[in-house]
């Protein structure tokens, strides 16, 4: 029955284009609106994939490197980096302040490290920040350029490197500075540390008040400020979807509707509801198919404009026809089921 | 050689609750190679039997045999199969496909019986030459006149060269013109062992028939003497979906009209007492009783034909109203 589905998505163009348009735009929606889930995680993932670290060591009790660290003596360093597996240990900073630039303030994620060493990112232009004074900033902090001056937390800084697409906590740009400086800014220059990066094995046997903690949790400390906003958008996907889902439905289950003196002819002359019913699935698969493609081009367009870092993959590209397959097959149930139902005497007209 | 066999058919279908029974026991035979009229008013059950005979619609009894096919006992995918391969039909209102095009409506059951789409196209073609449609195979269903469109309807039924073909008025929708065109056609498809049932009140039909089979008895002798009958409590004077001659006054007693209702239960409408008459739809209009007449306790009645009923009312006569339940509940006579 694929001529005669075709032929009525041809014959009810107009209907099946105003559906398969509604349907692409809250595809393309959810599309964008996973995308910044998952920017979420990737912008976690290379805030701490930069930093270099194998694994992290903070105070006892402290639940990540960086929102969720206690700080802890920096001379702690020197017994870490004496372990036996540890190739280099380095103290780290990690705050949230603002840039004041003419009245209004911008929010950023310091980090701080040993100049030149483990815990600072490579910059895509210019150098880290090796002397007192110096930021490395993130492309994504407008306004700024390299020999920019601007006011941290009340201390002013010239940019001497920039890091590329450095952000964390949905979109918050990242901002490198030397440790001294980052003490400075954070714990108004006492010789503390927030975490230490560690690299080569994980240490076996750890001096007292002390625990590890590897990447990942690393990048779910900076995750975790974000789950309401996750959940959030999670369940904001699952409307969408239902939202996609009641369009396509509707639409094949008016089509049935439309059509039940057809089904009825075509019951009464040996096609079988198999074959019926074939033909109403593959009129859901082609608008959501169609939607599915036409809301990865709305998704293209609207993720680069977007206020958030959304991470757009080839895999969610991919996924997106098949889920919109499901979702279009499943919401089409009610009318698959009407259609099977109708009874062939309706051709004469009923009984 | 099929020939076509119904045994004791009774039809019985709800309707708005009340068991409504077209038709009841009957018992006819068309041969192979029959054109085969089924004449009677709406509501006799022509379409009813076209729906049985395309196992469309189970009767309530009786046998339909189509050569050595029981039709009345396929299920599944034997009746899937008896309907493509078996039975070709072609409907009052032409039920085409109006996204289809005339070509496309006839490839319709060739498809379904797996026919891949070249040899389906080549048939569907060959056929809507053989119907005078070789230009107009393209064309939508909105876009033929009412004979073309019927045409197209033959063409489909003939798809798959069904040994039986049920036509449901083909004649209904159509003008003089355009009947011209489908007679011919009819007549034709009843060529070689084919039977060909068609339903129609379309006298015009007649002069093709190679039997006519009239589903309605023939109307009663308007001579008969006025028949007076003695009913013992709880004895029935005729039953719902009977066809009857007689219109009847209550002499004395009283006389309960019930309706049967789908689910098997009775609904009384209305108690006719004496010198009020009942049962009067029927006989007029030629169509069964559409309720049942019980005598309540001993009771007597007078059978009158329509003449001798309309002569004794005079012109005062009324009908039931139509808001009434039953068309046949009781009234009193005005003369």
């Amino acid at each position: 029955m694929l001529r005669p589905a075709l032929r009525d998505l041809q014959w009810r163009r107009r209907r099946f284009a105003i559906a398969m348009l509604g349907t692409a735009l809250v595809f393309g929606m959810a599309l964008v609106i996973t995308g910044v889930s998952s920017g979420f995680d990737a912008e976690a993932s290379r805030s701490v994939n930069g930093l270099g670290a194998t694994v992290w060591v903070v105070a006892k009790g402290a639940s990540g490197p960086f929102l969720g660290s206690s700080p802890m003596a920096a001379s702690r360093v020197r017994e870490v980096a004496s372990l036996p597996g540890v190739t280099r240990a380095v103290d780290t900073v990690f705050t949230r302040k603002d840039i004041v630039s003419g009245g209004s303030d911008t929010p950023v994620n310091v980090f701080g490290a040993v100049a030149g060493t483990l815990g600072l990112p490579a910059t895509s232009q210019g150098h880290s920040p090796t002397r007192p004074g110096q930021i490395a900033i993130s492309t994504k902090l407008s306004g700024y350029g390299i020999g920019s001056r601007l006011i941290l937390a009340g201390h002013p800084f010239t940019v001497v490197g920039t890091v590329s697409n450095a952000t964390a906590l949905a979109g918050v740009p990242n901002v490198y500075l030397t440790l001294r400086d980052a003490q400075l800014v954070a714990f108004a220059g006492q010789p503390v540390t927030s975490a230490i990066a560690v690299t080569g094995t994980v240490p076996t046997k750890l001096p007292p008040g002390l625990a590890t903690l590897s990447n990942q949790a690393a990048r779910d400390d900076l995750l975790r400020a974000l789950t309401q906003a996750r959940s959030s958008i999670a369940l904001l996907a699952v409307l969408l979807w239902i939202v996609a889902a009641m369009i396509v439905g509707s639409v094949i289950y008016v089509s049935v509707l439309e059509r039940q003196q057809d089904f009825a002819v075509f019951k009464a002359t040996g096609v079988s509801s198999k074959s019926i019913l074939g033909g109403l699935a593959i009129q859901a698969i082609v608008l959501s198919i169609a939607a599915a493609i036409i809301g990865s081009g709305i998704a293209a367009v609207l993720a680069p404009n977007f206020p958030m870092p959304v991470s757009l993959t080839l895999r969610a590209y991919l996924l997106l026809p098949v889920i919109a397959v499901v979702v279009g097959l499943a919401a089409s149930l009610s009318g698959l089921r009407r259609a099977v139902s109708i009874d062939p005497a309706l051709a004469f007209g009923g009984p | 050689m099929p020939d076509l066999r119904i045994t004791d058919l009774t039809i019985e279908y709800s309707s708005g609750g009340y068991a409504v029974r077209p038709l009841d026991g009957l018992t006819v035979t068309a041969p192979s190679g029959a054109l085969a009229l089924l004449l009677g008013p709406s509501g006799c059950g022509k379409t009813s039997l076209l729906s049985c005979l395309g196992a469309i619609l189970r009767p309530k009894s009786g046998s339909i045999q189509f050569g050595d096919i029981e039709v009345t006992s396929l299920n599944g995918q034997a009746l899937t199969e008896y309907r493509r391969r078996t039975v070709g039909i072609v409907f009052q209102a032409f039920n085409l496909v109006p996204s289809l095009t005339a070509l496309e409506n006839v490839t319709v059951p060739l498809r379904a019986a797996g026919q891949r789409w070249p040899a389906a196209r080549e048939r569907a073609t060959e056929l809507l030459d053989r119907v005078g449609l070789a230009d107009r195979i393209h064309h939508r269903p909105g876009d033929l006149s009412g004979g073309q469109k019927q045409r197209v309807a033959i063409a489909r039924a003939l798809a798959l060269d069904p040994p039986l073909i049920l036509a449901d008025e083909p004649t209904a929708h159509l003008d003089y013109v355009q009947v011209e065109e489908v007679l011919r056609v009819v007549r034709e498809l009843a060529a070689g062992e084919r039977v060909v049932v068609v339903a129609t009140h379309d006298n015009r039909l007649l002069p093709l028939a190679d039997q006519v089979i009239e589903l309605v008895p023939q109307r009663a002798v308007s001579t008969l003497p006025p028949a007076r009958v003695e009913l013992p409590p709880g004895e029935v004077l005729f039953r719902q979906g009977s066809w009857g001659e007689l219109i009847y006054v209550v002499e004395r007693g009283e006389i309960e009209i019930v309706a049967e209702r789908a689910d098997g239960t009775e609904e009384l409408r209305t108690v006719v007492t004496s010198g009020s008459y009942f049962g009067e739809i029927g006989p007029l209009f030629g169509i069964p009783r559409s309720a049942t007449a019980r005598a309540r306790g001993d009771a007597v009645v007078v059978g009158y034909t329509t003449r001798d009923f309309r002569q004794r009312t005079g012109p005062g006569f009324n009908l039931a109203s139509s808001e009434s339940p039953a068309g046949d509940a009781g009234h009193t006579p005005a003369g």
